[in-house]
């Protein structure tokens, strides 16, 4: 395996928006709690995590 | 654990949970139409049976044309959903091209959901050229080497990460290259927590 150059300024960049981009969707994902019936995501929730 | 870990693919077989099955289906699709992939995520540690839970699946893959992800969109269609873009074209230029991620989840659920992208970085392109065949109850699925893997979750530094990094790194010592391991420790500047925390 040939290990490429790494620059750390552009991998915490990619970080950044990662976490941006996760924070996002968190608030796509709490609209969707918001308007879902209790039923449907907490259905959705136990067959995810048992 | 009964696992077969050779230098081109690891096989085994398991139980699979709802988040395996979610994943086998989006990525048989991908196997289908020929696109190269690569899973990054947490996912991995939850595929070798750490007993945790995620909501999403990050996928890197391949930079393809517009046609082929047409295709793409077309054939998920059937049983996925795409959470942020409503048209084949809106995803593939105002997401993927532009370096935001796309999620599917299957028709009528939000949860769980696949996080897709491009890869943006070298690093994400080495990481879908070197990805690691896994043959999970005979389905093909492709991981981030796992060399690669341990030192990118001590980078990300959360508990959670290092948690992952250490059920890998002691699940896979005897198996993984520990020079390509060693190499990239120092390049991501993680050796003081491998030293804390893995060693």
């Amino acid at each position: 395996m040939n290990i490429p150059k790494i620059d750390l300024k552009e991998l915490e960049k990619m970080k950044q928006d990662n976490f941006r981009e996760r924070l996002e969707f968190i608030e796509k994902y709490v609209e969707w709690i918001k308007k879902t019936s209790n039923k449907e995501w907490s259905s959705q929730q136990k067959d995810l995590i048992g | 654990m009964e696992i077969t870990y050779t230098e081109n693919q690891i096989v085994f077989k398991k139980q699979l949970n709802t988040l395996d099955k979610f994943v086998i289906d989006f990525t048989s699709l991908l196997n289908r139409l020929d696109i190269c992939y690569v899973i990054v995520s947490g996912y991995v540690t939850i595929l070798f049976g750490r007993s945790r839970v995620s909501e999403d699946v990050d996928i890197i893959v391949e930079r393809i044309e517009f046609d082929k992800f047409e295709k793409l969109w077309d054939a998920l269609k059937k049983d996925f959903v795409c959470i942020n873009a409503k048209e084949a074209k809106e995803a593939f230029e105002r997401y993927l091209q532009a370096g935001v991620a796309l999620r599917f989840a299957k028709k009528n659920r939000f949860i769980p959901n696949i996080e897709f992208k491009f890869p943006k970085i070298s690093l994400d392109l080495w990481t879908l050229r070197e990805r690691k065949k896994v043959l999970l109850n005979n389905h093909e699925i492709f991981i981030s080497p796992l060399e690669l893997q341990i030192p990118f979750k001590l980078y990300l530094g959360s508990e959670k990460d290092i948690e992952d990094a250490k059920y890998l790194y002691n699940l896979f010592k005897n198996n993984i290259d520990t020079n390509v391991l060693n190499e990239f420790i120092q390049k991501l500047k993680t050796e003081e927590l491998f030293k804390k925390y893995l060693e």
